[in-house]
């Protein structure tokens, strides 16, 4: 009696998983199928895969600089996400390991930043960056996002699980603070740095907004803004059009498939409270 | 200890940096107008030796349409010019008209903008009144600008002066597919010169028969523009005050877009991408806009001879009223950051304001001239297969020259939208028309007022 | 000696986030007080002059506005509950130790989150349209004669947008919660087990309050998220049909960087915006400094 009940409740939570998953996933599989046909098939609701993939391609290459827009955003995004976890994970970990009243105090008058619409902060940031020359440039791409309170958050709050002993113990023996923090932390922080690294990566990936204000060079574009140009012409290829938006989904996918186990742990130090 | 010493001197430097580059920025901006005071010497030497040499860069937004234009109109002068350069960007409308408000507002427009920027002809007056200073006047160019249909150049004068160079012709065409009309026992005929009563009378047999809408379009918006150009309507008055509410052509035209749409002839699209897609696979019978759109119906080669086109229905019970309308369309202007302005001006008067050839090459894609003596050119009495042999060129360089003459003002676009809301209001919310064109008037007021 | 030793200490927890607090600082705090300079200018672009309050008793007239603040509000309260309350009965399902596929359900939810905003907004329009996959499902199984223009009528575009923001971050709220359940002792459940706690005694018993924390963490974080979006309906409806779905943030790039832009009005509004976001603050600051 107990069994059925037990596989009832597996087989109910299953189902409602495989619904959500369905759902999620659902846009993308159709992409990835209308990425195999011709724009007209795509149009119609064919939903079956078909074999126009390498002549999408073609169309894709002669049109646009597709490998030129894949590097510039590779490049943006590795950039931004490196700098981003050195400079967040040590602001992180010097909140934490040296907290005191003022920098908790700071901490918290940074979290107002999270406050702060960006569509406000564009143009004065624009004006900026107009007279210090750093338009289309991958600095001035990745300058906003470098700093972000999440993140230094999720370093803080990780923080917490190193332990203090360890650090006393490394600095009897003589260890330098920015030794401690490579040496010990660092490697110790892995799904920290997994997580950290996961978001940062996905959100400079798929920033869009920023990268149309700052980006008017031919070869700076990235592929967020190579697809909205694909959708403005007088003539709409939807074959080419779901390649490259499948093109530019598939690493951040790439990303998270790697880091997904370590970005669970990682984040599980940060809503720990 | 060292180490930590290094690592302290790093941050520091770090953050000192990030500070130097903030305050470093008002003297290299100094240095950059020198430069550029430089550059416009050298570029002013250059020209003493050979008008043709040197770089145009241009800012525009279709590679199968405008962008295509531009390179066969750089191929025509580097006959005669083997040095010169041209770099295309292809950079969406919307995102022109942002670039400006940001580049302006920041005062680095000597960095960004290129020499030359297409702009829709709706367009080119807000764009001008707004950045007065960015565009140059071209009315003492040396461009004749009497060799270009009246209604078009219109567009781009401003207080009487001329900034802009006209490109395609915006001219509205009605096109439908014939296969469906037949379904519906309809011809072509059965479409021109008519009214848009008479029109939807027969639009909505077509949709009862074949279950499609005969037309679609993205919002409102160009639609609504068709027709109020049809019969000279516009939503100022002749000294540029607005006149939305109470303008008898406007709600007329409302009241007849919101017939079409709840009979289920006019398809609404959000987006410009099922607009287009829309057309292509013949989920609607047709097509109304500007003459361009063309290039778009063109690309589903697989329904050639299918198409047909005519004029558009006029707008029955209001004044003035005409088959002819206009939307859309485009016209090119260069900027005051242009470096080498006699090469800009030769370079447009030897291909847009000068070459039947171009216009005679860019033909098949879809772009009609407004330069009134390429109309005149065999190539535009050929007779089309795509649209069952009809001499389409030449039909639409006929229709241009019946195109009521309409103003145009700087809160064109503004206008547009808050007319495109108060129908949407009144469609979608069940709201009151005449409270709607008020409001709409008091909305693009709100704006003007500043 | 011990004295110097905290000094340098303290010195060292200094040099270590200052590049991040000066970036900070450099990229948020001080545009935004050129923001709020600019709030109190108006004129032409390049040439804006002081004109004091002008540009914030025009908000109190501007009925779009208005509109957009609805717009907002409704998106807020309606995706806010709906993503919590979804993303926390997920992860309580996945957090099953002996559910297989544990990962791939974990991606497949997680997925759309990776998808950038312009690339969802091509497919959720193309799968809306009025011909498209969804309307032909909806014809063919016979729910629909013909295919309803979804993204064309105000209240269901506005469904449709609020759908796409459930679909984007769902995963990622899930995650949060997936990471908060792991971090909840075992024992505890055994124990209440023992005691003879049903699953959903357990679940509201020891689950919730135990992942309180994070609720309010999340809550905090998505009602700013939502308030301030825009990129959803900039890319995905342009804010149509009328002004139907645009929020307020989009009406303030819109005053921006569209038509003849109104930078000063544009700045006003953002202020506003920071107010109303503002309020979040307290509550904010108690949960980033909250410590035990």
């Amino acid at each position: 009696m107990n069994k059925t009940k037990f596989w009832i409740g597996r087989g109910i939570k299953n189902v409602i998983l495989v619904i959500f998953s369905l759902f999620c996933v659902f846009p993308l599989i159709w992409v990835l199928i209308a990425a195999t046909n011709t724009s007209v098939d795509i149009v119609s609701g064919v939903l079956v895969p078909g074999k126009n993939i390498v002549a999408n391609f073609q169309t894709l290459s002669e049109h646009y600089d597709v490998f030129g827009a894949s590097w510039n955003t590779i490049k943006y995004s590795a950039v931004c996400t490196v700098a981003a976890i050195v400079v967040c994970s040590i602001a992180g970990y010097g909140f934490e390991i040296y907290h005191d009243k003022v920098k908790d105090k700071l901490f918290g008058l940074l979290m107002l930043t999270m406050m702060i619409p960006f569509v406000a902060t564009m143009l004065p940031l624009y004006q900026s960056y107009a007279k210090l020359g750093l338009l289309n440039s991958t600095l001035g791409f990745i300058l906003p996002q470098v700093s972000t309170v999440f993140l230094i958050m999720l370093f803080r709050q990780n923080s917490r699980t190193f332990p203090k002993d360890i650090i006393e113990a490394a600095r009897i023996d003589g260890e330098t603070e920015l030794g401690i923090f490579f040496k010990m932390f660092m490697p110790t922080m892995k799904a920290t740095y997994a997580a950290g690294a996961t978001i940062m990566f996905m959100n400079a990936w798929n920033n869009y907004m920023w990268a149309r204000l700052i980006m008017s060079d031919n070869s700076a574009q990235t592929l967020p803004m190579m697809i909205s140009n694909m959708t403005t012409g007088h003539y709409i290829d939807y074959g080419m059009l779901m390649l490259a938006v499948l093109i530019s989904t598939l690493p951040t996918l790439i990303v998270f498939f790697a880091l997904q186990k370590s970005f669970v742990q990682g984040m599980t130090g940060a809503v720990k409270g | 200890m060292r180490k930590r010493m290094i690592a302290l001197f790093m941050m520091a430097f770090l953050v000192v940096g990030t500070l130097a580059g903030c305050t470093g920025g008002g003297s290299g901006d100094e240095g950059k107008k020198d430069d550029k005071a430089n550059v416009e010497n050298e570029a002013g030497d250059a020209n003493e030796g050979d008008v043709g040499a040197g770089k145009l860069t241009v800012w525009c937004w279709d590679p199968t349409f405008n962008i295509n234009a531009m390179n066969a109109a750089a191929e025509i002068y580097k006959k005669d010019h083997p040095q010169f350069e041209l770099e295309v960007t292809e950079i969406s409308s919307g995102d022109i008209i942002q670039k400006l408000a940001t580049s302006t507002s920041a005062g680095n427009t000597a960095d960004v903008l290129p020499d030359v920027i297409l702009f829709d002809d709706s367009l080119v007056a807000q764009e001008v009144v707004s950045y007065p200073d960015v565009f140059m006047d071209l009315t003492d160019s040396g461009i004749d600008f009497s060799q270009f249909s009246e209604g078009k150049v219109a567009c781009s004068v401003v207080d009487g002066k001329n900034y802009g160079v006209p490109f395609d012709s915006g001219a509205a065409i009605a096109a439908y597919r014939t296969d469906i009309l037949e379904d519906a026992g309809f011809t072509i005929d059965d479409f021109t010169d008519v009214t848009w009563s008479e029109w939807i009378k027969k639009a909505k047999v077509v949709k009862e028969k074949t279950g499609k809408a005969l037309i679609n379009g993205q919002s409102s918006y160009n639609q609504v523009t068709v027709m109020l150009k049809s019969c000279g309507g516009s939503f100022f008055d002749e000294d540029g005050n607005l006149d939305i509410a109470g303008n008898e052509k406007i709600k007329r035209i409302c009241e007849l877009y919101l017939e079409m749409l709840e009979a289920g002839v006019y398809q609404e699209e959000v987006g410009w991408d099922t607009y287009i897609g829309n057309i292509n696979n013949g989920n609607v019978a047709g097509a109304m806009n500007g003459c361009w759109i063309m290039s778009s119906i063109q690309a589903a080669d697989n329904q050639s001879g299918l198409w047909a086109i005519t004029n558009v229905p006029s707008v029955d019970g209001v004044d003035d009223a005409t088959n002819y309308s206009s939307q859309g369309g485009s016209t090119w202007t260069i900027t005051t950051e242009c470096e080498n302005p006699k090469l800009a001006i030769d370079f447009f008067n030897s291909t847009f304001a000068g070459s039947e050839e171009l216009y005679d090459n860019i033909l098949p894609s879809g772009a009609i001239a407004t330069w009134i003596p390429a109309g005149g050119s065999e190539a535009y009495s050929q007779e089309v297969e795509f649209y069952g042999n009809q001499p389409v060129y030449s039909m639409i360089v006929e229709y241009t020259s019946k195109i009521p003459i309409c103003m145009t003002n700087a809160y064109e676009a503004s206008a547009r939208q808050a007319v495109c809301t108060a129908i949407s209001n009144v469609a979608f919310s069940g709201a009151d028309l005449d409270e709607e064109l008020v409001a709409a008037e008091e909305t693009v007021s709100f704006e003007m007022e500043r | 000696m011990k004295l110097t030793m905290r000094k340098r200490e303290n010195l060292v927890g200094w040099a270590f986030l200052t590049p991040a607090v000066v970036l900070i600082v450099i990229m948020n705090f001080v545009p935004i007080a050129q923001a709020m300079l600019m709030a109190f200018q108006s004129g032409r672009t390049g040439n804006m002059t002081f004109t004091g309050i002008s540009n914030f008793t025009r908000i109190v007239r501007d009925s779009r506005c208005m509109d957009a603040l609805k717009v907002t509000l409704e998106y807020v309260v309606v995706t806010v509950p709906l993503i919590l309350a979804l993303a926390l009965i997920l992860a309580v399902l996945l957090n099953d130790p002996k559910l297989k596929l544990k990962g791939v359900y974990r991606t497949c939810i997680f997925v759309p989150a990776a998808v950038s905003m312009v690339a969802s907004a091509v497919i959720f329009r193309s799968l809306f349209a009025a011909d498209g996959f969804v309307n032909s499902i909806l014809v063919n199984v016979g729910i629909l004669q013909t295919g309803y223009n979804f993204l064309g009528h105000p209240s269901s575009a506005r469904i449709i947008l609020m759908m796409v923001r459930v679909w984007k971050m769902l995963g990622y709220q899930m995650i949060f919660y997936l990471a908060a359940l792991q971090g909840i002792d075992s024992t505890i459940y055994e124990a209440a087990k023992i005691d003879g706690a049903t699953g959903l005694q357990q679940f509201f018993k020891i689950t919730i309050p135990m992942l309180k924390p994070t609720m309010v963490f999340t809550v905090v974080m998505s009602v700013n998220a939502a308030i301030q979006v825009y990129d959803e309906s900039v890319n995905l409806t342009n804010g149509g049909p009328g002004n139907a779905t645009m929020p307020i943030a989009h009406y303030i790039y819109r005053l921006a960087f569209n038509g003849v832009p109104n930078f000063g009005y544009a700045c006003a509004l953002s202020m506003v915006v920071l107010v109303v976001v503002g309020a979040m603050a307290i509550i904010q600051m108690k949960v980033g400094d909250r410590r035990e």
